[in-house]
Parts: structure tokens; C-alpha cells; sequence
């Protein structure tokens, strides 16, 4: 099962750099091994940031929780 | 086979770095000359760039420019790419085939990837390029080829001849005139600058205008590692002008590895990088110096000049301080003292 800090742990490490830009992205949920984040913002309507941003922080996680599933942008 | 792309000296972009700026200013002079270059650089540090700036900018430049990588070829087709073969040869050698060296003929023949060739074939080379003359492979009579030879290398050739991949009479007579170009992790300065050049031709290959780029956007950039160097940045530059909607670059434009760093501080550029993963070359003497010069600045200062105070502060003998001054070229008398007396030694333990 993963932990909302888990998450929120390899959020944090993007949530900085997003935030200058004025944008972030936020943890709506987590699910058994997977989490729910919606995008706010300035890049919250490009759907080349959706794409791009689901990949990375996906792979980050996985990378990092072993037992990560999916991620869900929402 | 490599089509190589339509070369303008506009679009190689020098850079701000002192190394790179040493390199071009070199690249000027050996452009005149017919010696042979060896650019050794990690992938993606603009060797065939390089080798194309030479070509372009010598007497040459009117003639083929044919570059060519070694790393493609296995041991037998390398032979028949390089020199040619007659038909009849071998089979499926259905007519006669100019090799590299002929097709580069007045012009210049870039070599990268020179240390992938393997050892039988690196004799051959070195009597092609020492005679000047190439034998297709099935043929009996020499041709004479008029080519520059510029090789490229990713690795330290000098290092492989220790190790005995390389052979030396063949590094010998390469190494004339070596180029190295420094990975883009070394010359950091020059990323904006790389970066705007990249959004600016992307977005006019696009017929849109170029975006701007936001400040968290540049920091990331400058942070990453980029272990793909130039090409890695130049991609990734394209990658993002290709997908970008909203005129500005932002964070949710990176890809994952820039946005969650792999970066090395960027507050410590001159520390060692002791990767034991990819272990590469640094100069110990110079590392050393470096530590030497910076601690006999420190006593320097401190002592207010004084060099007996100085020496005893560095436990060594009056004599000797001086001699090492020298030795680091450094001025007797240092600049008026600093707020802070702590020794500037950077190089981290």
C-alpha cells in the first residue's frame, strides 16, 4: 500500500520549480498503489504538459515506491 | 552510411566558455594546415561539428567532406567501406565500389568513432594514411588518395594504447593536432545561450515564434547533468518547440529526467567528479595545483604578504614557499585582504 507521503515525497521535489512558474501540481488521492493528481495552473490546460508531466512524475515514482501502480491525471 | 547535413559556419554557436573559445580560435589556425586532427569528446560534444567547421574553413573547402563512423561497420565491411572493393571480390560485389578515402578525394575524410576500429584493421589504416594510397579490397593497384584525415574518439586514445587496444604508431600518427572538446556539464556558462540558439532555429523550422522561457525553466536546464551533452540539449530543445502550445516554456514542458535533476550542484563547478560509474580522465597535477595555489593564496593573505609568516603558517621552509610560488604563478603580493581570511579551497574531499 503506498502512503500519501510517499507521493507527496516525490512531488515535493518538482512542486518548487512548478510553483515558480505559477503552476503546481496537487494530490487529490491515493488509491491501494496508485495516485490521483490534477494539474493547476498555468500549464494545467496544455495538453503537451499533461503528457509530459504524466509520463515523468509516473516514472519518477515507480522509480522511487517500488510497489507504485499508476498515476492518474485528473 | 551518413548523409551529412547541408554544414553553415552560422550555425556553429561558440559560446561564452574560455575552453570552448580556445578550441575555435585553435580550430583557426590548424583549418590552414593538411596535418592530421584528432577531436576527442564525449558523445554528443560536437566532434562532426568540429570536424565540418575545419573542413569548411580550409582551402579544402571546395572539395567532398566525408565523414564516416567506424562504430557502424563490423571488421569486414569496415575494410570495404573504407578502401572500396573491385567487383568480383567477395560475393555479392556485383560492380566496383569507390571506398571512404577515394569519395573524400582533395577533400577531408572524418573518421569518428576511430576507437571502435578494431586492431587488424587499424595497420591498414595506418599505411593508407601513411602512403597516402589505398588498395580496393579484391584490387591489385594503389590508388593515390589526397585526403585531410581528422579523426574522432570518444575515449583517450593514449589510454587505450597503454592498455594495448590502440596501436601506437597509428595514435602517433593521428595525434597531430589534438582537439578536446569538454562535456557541456564543464562549460555550463554556455547552456542559455545554446539553449536560446536551439528554441530560436526549431521555432523558425516550425514557422512559429520563438518562445520564451521561463526562469524556472532555465535553472532546471542549467542544474542537469546532460550526459548526452549538446545533442542531448539540442533535442530536447526540439522536442518541447515541437509540442509547445502556449508561446512560453515552462516546467510541464521538461521531460522527467531534467525535471527531477540527475544534476550536480551547480554552486561547485570546479569539484572533481569522481563518477565510479563513468570514470573519466582528470589531471591529478593539476588538481593538485589548484589546492596548492589556492592554500598559498590563503597564507598570502593572512600574513599580509609576508612570506616567512606565510611559509610557517604552511609548515614549510622559507625557500620552499617561494619556489612554489613560482611554480604556481602566483604574484608575491597578493591583492589587499578580503573580509574573509578562511582558505578557498574548493576541492572537496
Amino acid at each position: 500500500m503506498v502512503s500519501r507521503d510517499q507521493v507527496e515525497n516525490v512531488l515535493g521535489r518538482i512542486r518548487p520549480m512548478m510553483q515558480a512558474d505559477g503552476g503546481d501540481i496537487e494530490l487529490v488521492d491515493v488509491q491501494g498503489n496508485s495516485a490521483h493528481v490534477r494539474l493547476t495552473g498555468m500549464c494545467a490546460g496544455c495538453p503537451s504538459a499533461h503528457m509530459t508531466l504524466y509520463m515523468g512524475v509516473e516514472m519518477a515514482l515507480r522509480d522511487e515506491i517500488k510497489e507504485f501502480e499508476e498515476l492518474v491525471v485528473v | 552510411m551518413r548523409t551529412p547535413a547541408a554544414f553553415s559556419p552560422d550555425d556553429v554557436v561558440v559560446g561564452h566558455s574560455t575552453r570552448m573559445r580556445a578550441i575555435f580560435d585553435f580550430v583557426r589556425v590548424v583549418s590552414r594546415s593538411d596535418s592530421s586532427v584528432i577531436i576527442t569528446g564525449e558523445s554528443g560534444t560536437g566532434k562532426e561539428v568540429i570536424a565540418n567547421l575545419l573542413h569548411h574553413s580550409s582551402s579544402r573547402r571546395h572539395q567532398p567532406f566525408v565523414a564516416v563512423s567506424c562504430a557502424l561497420f563490423s571488421e569486414n565491411l569496415i575494410e570495404t567501406e573504407l578502401f572500396g572493393h573491385e567487383r568480383g571480390a567477395f560475393t555479392g560485389a556485383i560492380k566496383d565500389k569507390p571506398g571512404r578515402f577515394e569519395m573524400a578525394q582533395g577533400g577531408t575524410l572524418f573518421l569518428d568513432d576511430i576507437d571502435d576500429v578494431p586492431l587488424s584493421m587499424q595497420v591498414k589504416l595506418l599505411r593508407a594514411i601513411q602512403n597516402r594510397t589505398v588498395e580496393r579490397v579484391g584490387g591489385t593497384r594503389s590508388i593515390n588518395v589526397n585526403v585531410r584525415v581528422i579523426t574522432g574518439s570518444k575515449r583517450d586514445l593514449k589510454k587505450m594504447v597503454a592498455e594495448g587496444n590502440f596501436r601506437e604508431d597509428l595514435f602517433y600518427r593521428l595525434n597531430v593536432l589534438p582537439i578536446v572538446l569538454p562535456p557541456l556539464r564543464e562549460r555550463r556558462e554556455d547552456i542559455p545561450l545554446l539553449t536560446d540558439f536551439f528554441f530560436r532555429r526549431f521555432a523558425a523550422q516550425r514557422g512559429i515564434d520563438t518562445p520564451a522561457i521561463s526562469p524556472a525553466v532555465r535553472y532546471a536546464f542549467g542544474r542537469y547533468r546532460w550526459p548526452g551533452n549538446v545533442r542531448e540539449l539540442e533535442n530536447a530543445c526540439e522536442r518541447i518547440v515541437q509540442t509547445c502550445t502556449c508561446g512560453t516554456v515552462r516546467t510541464g514542458c521538461l521531460a522527467a529526467n531534467v525535471l527531477f535533476g540527475g544534476g550536480d550542484p551547480v554552486a561547485a563547478p570546479a569539484a572533481v567528479e569522481l563518477s565510479v560509474a563513468e570514470p573519466s580522465s582528470i589531471s591529478l597535477d593539476d588538481r593538485l595545483r589548484e589546492v596548492e595555489s589556492n592554500l598559498i593564496t590563503w597564507a598570502l593573505k593572512v600574513s599580509d604578504g609576508n612570506k616567512s609568516r606565510a611559509a610557517e603558517l604552511l609548515s614549510i621552509k622559507r625557500s620552499t614557499l617561494g619556489d612554489r610560488i613560482a611554480r604556481c604563478g602566483l604574484s608575491d603580493h597578493p591583492a589587499p585582504a578580503a573580509d574573509s581570511a578562511e582558505p578557498e579551497v574548493r576541492a572537496t574531499a
